[in-house]
């Protein structure tokens, strides 16, 4: 198995930054994804690509938009437009197990595995830190957990999944993620915050 | 400590000593102070000139409608010009100083122009400057040599030519209930939509809750109104679904219940937290928002009503409750309406001296009446200030007999002595944001007030915002907003209770007293009444044209104290009512916003740029970087004591001789999937796809729709439905906005799905006659000889264990590959392929060297495809399918494009053996000085260590058909002229030999 290599670089270090007056607000990993993948359905296919990609990866994953699913292998999935659907998981073999089984007549699906690069922020603060970045509502119940959402940071496309209850992952460009690791980050700075 | 502090009373931590500089001088104020009641505090009565005049003036409100008191705050060695002292909350180190005067404050030498008097008044520039019809001033001479003195003496504050080093950021919030204004009102709604369980964020501009609470010194349930204030915006912030945001000032509304708020977070320390901003920006998105603005008090427009002393009635009873800060020590109250008593009356009870009450009704309200009492004085109604009178500060005022109902002065003025003077005009109720949100606000006869418009986006206003100015109605009206947001009825549930209000604020409609001398009504701007009138009589009756006349209601307090005096002014001058004359349309933003605070986190260090997935090899191998569009790319590899000349000759030099090794993984990259791929394919590129077969590539080319050159690139069939389609790095956005157009809007029907996977793939070239040899020492899994990997090839293989993806192209034009691997393997290919190339002196290269490369074969790129060209300009007809229609087709033989004059792509070689400029002009004769007429361009140049010269591409008229003939190159800018030679644009090997040896 050859290994990867991170986008972050040697500035994204572990340790605590930023103003820890009242403790650390988020915690900021890198979440190392084996596979990512872009599923696409045809027109009217976008419930049965779902439910395939339910079957495949053993989620509860519906067409509806915004929605999402995981389970506690942590594989996930979420709806990033319609028909469209983001899916990762541990696994490095899980990519090529989504392309092979997804018919043709249903949709394509798109190795991203190395194209994107996901960032778990996470903590008491993370909705107010992401509120800096994205014109979305964070609240839980405007985002419930498993959903997710595509939206941009100026130039950059980044595409959300919430994970929890106060942990969200959020999917980039692998050439933003230095970028965006350091817009987060400065984002984070008045919560402070910890690189994991 | 003070001249003018009370001995107790007021709402500011005495206990606490702030020391700050005001000009220089140290002086010092209590917690809780602004700038404005420190000074005051201090006896400092003169804070600023005014703008064209250079009148001395004093603080004039205590607030946010503050036009007089505007000073430069010095913070970090910045200047931040014109900040109301009234909104600047003092702190240990704050330095601050006036504007708009030189040497000093108090000996101005701009105050000469007092004495131009009617001369510098409204429309000044434009009569002044026109100039006479002949003689030497003939025309705009005089306005040019006079340009650069008044240029010095305009504007108001001195901008800072350093870079602000401030930290702003942005917030984005979304609510059900916004609640602008944290008064009465705005705390009832508040409440109400809270405890209805809506999310509600509540924002007030000032850093404490309350509003008039705070200063009213009413009781409210017992208790005095700012306690009960303060105890309610306690159990608001207790609640988790209210936010509090103290400190912010909301101001612009726009569609979609959209507002824009400025938070300043740590304007009021010394220093900023770490990792803190100094201001916030909050784009807010509200289901409902509840205006509880608030109403500003208005002045009286009378001859001196400028003067340093003079200032708003209401200012005054504020200072004096909650700053304990007298106005004097013998004040004269002007007014043409209740409120002043009261303002009278807190006087009195601070322990000031209340000196008169001058009013212009004749009769008053028996509660004025038992005020004026309280305040020890017998108010002079029917009468009316006509003058001031001021050395350093007010001395005497003089008071004439007055008709309410003519407005006519009847007798002899009189003087009264006093050094303060407390004015006020009546209230208008703050309705920026409702005007802002789309509607016109309605004038109230009775009220003699604007009055907030219905509401065409869901809001709901409160308090005095609704022309309603008592606590009882701001607490129920209050309520019911923050009800109505939460869609629930009005309640009939018992409201705290207060004191008994038996004063009427209606105001008697004087809003001028007209005299001798100038009387203000833009205090900022220095428009005066006639300035007003001026107007009206040279046909600028449109309120919308006095205001751009005179410049009246546009500095930076947005006229919140001149517009309606404005506007009544202006409707006497022309007989009609004020309803008629009209009112402006208020713009964002309601108070002035840093621009910094706009930016926000989007300049500097934080910006989005883009890093290839061997960017950290490049850089620790000495690699030049320069940005590349948002990306960072190798410029050169750089030798010690190399230029970047000889790095990138020697790069490229290598590359001829044996081998060489770039990073292409910027190259744009779509997969393109699906049954109709091909079909999709064969419309957007000029040349065929569906004809291609698995496992070869092919360039293609794009149009426009009206048949202009878009992009080009190699698109790679990987599977019969599986494109990886490349583009230019500088396009692969637009190309993919133009693919995902045409699939939406042109073709839904296709069965095609676009994905970005340019960050999925890390690719690497490796060009020059050794290039193979190098991947036989490193590829396994398949062979990459010419049978196996003929030009235009794919195969697909190993390196160290790595998937690859080997296509045999060529941009340099040496037999060269590219090799793709999944960008997490990037570096470790990479680096294996150094390693491979180790024996034949593999050298890596960058963007110079890439472009000599290629200018040397004549391959285009973005800066021959420039939006302009054509494919049949740069020679690339041979790709136009006859067979099938493309993006493009229908429009590329229009007889502008295809005539034969049209600029085309032709290379050129340096004669002189200089360097050629890129964008520099080439011309058929002609001198260095008088260039003659410009025949084309050069797009790109180099010195081509293949052919020792330096060459370039140009877009030439006529193109091939000059080949073999000579041109000046032209470029005046570079100081450069010198003749060059027009020759094909395949200025190496044309045959093609070498990629395909």
């Amino acid at each position: 198995m050859v290994e990867r290599a991170s986008p972050l670089g040697s500035d994204f270090r572990p340790g605590s930054y930023g103003d820890f007056v009242e403790g650390t607000g988020v915690t900021i990993l890198e979440a190392l994804k084996g596979s990512i993948v872009e599923a696409s359905a045809w027109p009217g296919e976008e419930k049965t690509l779902a439910e395939n990609l339910s079957a495949i990866c053993r989620l509860k994953l519906s067409a509806s938009p915004g929605s999402g699913a995981a389970n506690r292998e942590g594989t996930c999935a979420f709806n990033i437009g319609p028909g469209r659907f983001i899916v990762s998981g541990q696994g490095e073999a899980l990519a090529g197990v989504i392309i092979a089984a997804i018919d043709e007549s249903v949709g394509t699906v798109t190795d991203l595995s190395h194209g994107r690069a996901v960032f778990a922020v996470e903590g008491p603060k993370v909705e107010w830190v992401l509120a800096k970045l994205f014109a979305l509502d964070f609240s839980l119940s405007a985002f419930p957990v498993h959903t997710g959402r595509a939206t941009a940071h100026h130039d950059l496309f980044v595409q959300i999944q919430r994970r929890g209850e106060k942990r969200f992952e959020l999917y980039v460009f692998r050439s933003f993620a230095r970028a965006f690791a350091k817009t987060l980050r400065r984002a984070s700075e008045d919560v402070g915050y910890a690189i994991r | 400590m003070s001249p003018r502090r009370s001995t107790s009373g007021g709402l500011i931590d005495r206990t606490r000593t702030v020391r700050f500089t005001f000009d220089g001088e140290n002086l010092s104020g209590h917690a809780g102070d602004t700038l404005a009641s420190a000074l005051l505090a201090n006896g400092v009565s003169l804070m600023g000139r005014s703008f064209k005049y250079h009148r001395p003036r004093g603080v004039f409100s205590a607030g946010v409608d503050e036009p007089n008191a505007l000073v430069t705050l010095l913070r970090g060695g910045v200047r931040e010009p014109n900040i109301p002292a009234t909104q600047i909350e003092i702190y240990d180190g704050l330095r601050a100083e006036s504007q708009n005067r030189f040497p000093s404050l108090a000996w101005d030498l701009g105050a000469v122009n007092q004495l131009g008097g009617r001369l510098i008044g409204a429309g000044f520039y434009y009569k002044t400057f026109m100039g006479p019809v002949i003689g030497p001033l003939k025309g705009t001479r005089f306005w040019m040599m006079c340009e650069h003195f008044i240029r010095r003496a305009a504007g108001l504050g001195r901008a800072d030519y350093e870079a602000d080093p401030s930290r702003y950021e942005r917030v984005n919030a979304f609510c059900d209930v916004l609640v602008v204004g944290g008064g009465i009102a705005g705390l009832m709604a508040a409440e109400a939509a809270a405890k209805a369980g809506k999310r509600v964020i509540l924002a007030e501009q000032e850093p404490v809750t309350g509003g008039f609470a705070r200063w009213s010194g009413e009781t409210n349930e017992g208790k005095q109104a700012h306690e009960w204030a303060s105890n309610l915006t306690a159990r608001l912030a207790s609640l988790d679904n209210v936010r509090l945001l103290t400190r912010t000032a909301v101001w612009g509304y726009y569609d979609g219940n959209t507002l824009a708020a400025l938070e300043r977070v740590h304007d009021h320390v010394a220093r900023t937290p770490k990792g803190h901003p100094r201001q916030r920006h909050w784009t807010i998105r509200a289901t409902d928002v509840v205006l509880a603005t608030g109403a500003l008090e208005r002045p009286i427009v009378f001859p001196g009503n400028d003067r340093p002393g003079v200032m708003l009635a209401g200012a005054a009873r504020r200072y004096a409750a909650e700053f304990g800060i007298l106005p004097g020590n013998r004040t004269i109250f002007f007014t043409n309406n209740d409120s002043a008593y009261e303002a009278a009356a807190t006087i009195k009870r601070a322990g000031g001296h209340v000196a008169a009450i001058v009013d212009v009704r004749a009769r008053i309200s028996s509660a004025a009446s038992e005020l004026a009492t309280a305040a020890g004085v017998s108010p002079l109604t029917g009468h009316a200030i006509v003058g001031t009178k001021c050395g350093k500060t007010l001395s005497r005022v003089f008071v004439q007999a007055y008709d309410a109902a003519s407005g006519t002065l009847s007798g002899d003025a009189r003087p009264l002595e006093c050094d303060s003077l407390a004015v006020s005009g009546g209230w208008q109720p703050v309705l920026h944001l409702a005007s802002q949100a789309g509607a016109k606000p309605v004038w109230d006869e009775e009220k003699q007030a604007f009055l907030p418009p219905e509401p065409t986006q869901r809001w709901a206003g409160a308090g005095a915002f609704l022309g309603t100015f008592g606590t009882v109605d701001a607490l129920g009206s209050g309520r019911d907003a923050g009800l109505k947001c939460a869609g629930k009825r009005p309640s009939r549930g018992k409201l705290p209770e207060i004191a008994p209000e038996p004063l009427d604020l209606t105001p008697a409609p004087v809003l001028e007293i007209r005299g001798k001398g100038k009387a203000f009504v833009d205090f900022q701007h220095d428009v005066i009444a006639d300035d007003v009138r001026l107007a009206h009589r040279e046909g600028f009756v449109s309120v919308e044209h006095l205001k751009r006349y005179t410049t009246l209601g546009m500095a930076t307090d947005q006229g919140k104290t001149s517009n309606v005096p404005g506007l009544a002014i202006m409707a006497a001058a022309r007989g009609i009512t004020i309803p008629e004359a009209g009112t402006t349309r208020f713009r964002p933003p309601y108070s002035p916003v840093a621009i910094g605070a706009m930016a926000a986190e989007r300049y500097g260090d934080l910006k989005p740029e883009r890093y290839t997935p061997i960017h950290d090899w490049h850089v620790d191998h000495g690699a030049e970087m320069t940005p590349a569009g948002l990306w960072h790319r190798p410029l050169v590899y750089a030798a010690a004591g190399e230029t970047v000349e000889q790095a990138y000759i020697r790069e490229a030099a290598a590359v001829r001789r044996s081998v060489g090794i770039v990073d292409v993984s910027t190259l744009g990259k779509i997969a393109v999937k699906g049954p109709d791929a091909a079909t999709f394919l064969d419309r957007v590129y000029t040349n065929t796809f569906s004809t291609l077969k698995v496992g070869k590539a092919r360039y293609g080319l794009m149009l426009r729709e009206d048949g202009i050159a878009f992009d080009d690139g190699t698109t790679w069939r990987l599977g019969e439905t599986d494109f990886l389609m490349t583009t230019t790095t500088a396009n692969a956005g637009a190309v993919m906005q133009h693919l995902e157009y045409c699939l939406d809007i042109l073709w839904p029907e296709l069965k095609v799905h676009l994905t970005s996977v340019t960050d999925q793939w890390a690719g690497a070239a490796i060009a020059g006659p050794k290039a193979r040899a190098v991947l036989e020492r490193c590829v396994t899994g398949t062979r990459v000889d010419n049978e196996t990997l003929p030009f235009m090839g794919i195969v697909h293989g190993e390196i160290e264990g790595a998937p690859v993806m080997i296509c045999r192209l060529s941009f340099s034009g040496e037999l060269a590959y590219e090799v793709y691997c999944a960008a997490g393997y990037g570096t470790l290919i990479w680096e294996a392929l150094m390693e491979a190339g180790e024996p034949f002196d593999i050298t890596p290269y960058g963007m110079e060297a890439l472009g000599a490369l290629r200018i040397e074969k004549g391959h285009v790129t973005g800066a021959e495809i420039d939006g302009r060209t054509t494919a049949r300009d740069l020679y690339l007809d041979w790709m136009l399918s006859k067979k099938k229609p493309f993006i493009g087709s229908g429009l590329m033989d229009r007889p502008a494009l295809i005539d034969k004059n049209r600029l085309r792509l032709v290379g050129v070689i340096s004669l002189d053996g200089q360097k050629l400029g890129g964008g520099a002009h080439l011309v058929e004769r002609g001198t260095p000085d008088e260039p003659g007429e410009s025949i084309g361009h050069v797009t790109a140049f180099c010195y081509s260590p293949a052919l020792q010269k330096y060459i370039g591409l140009a877009l030439v008229r006529g193109g091939k058909a000059r080949h073999g003939t000579r041109a000046y190159l032209s470029d005046p800018l570079r100081k450069r002229f010198g003749q060059v030679e027009i020759v094909s644009h395949h200025l190496f090997d044309p045959d093609g030999e070498r990629m395909h040896g």
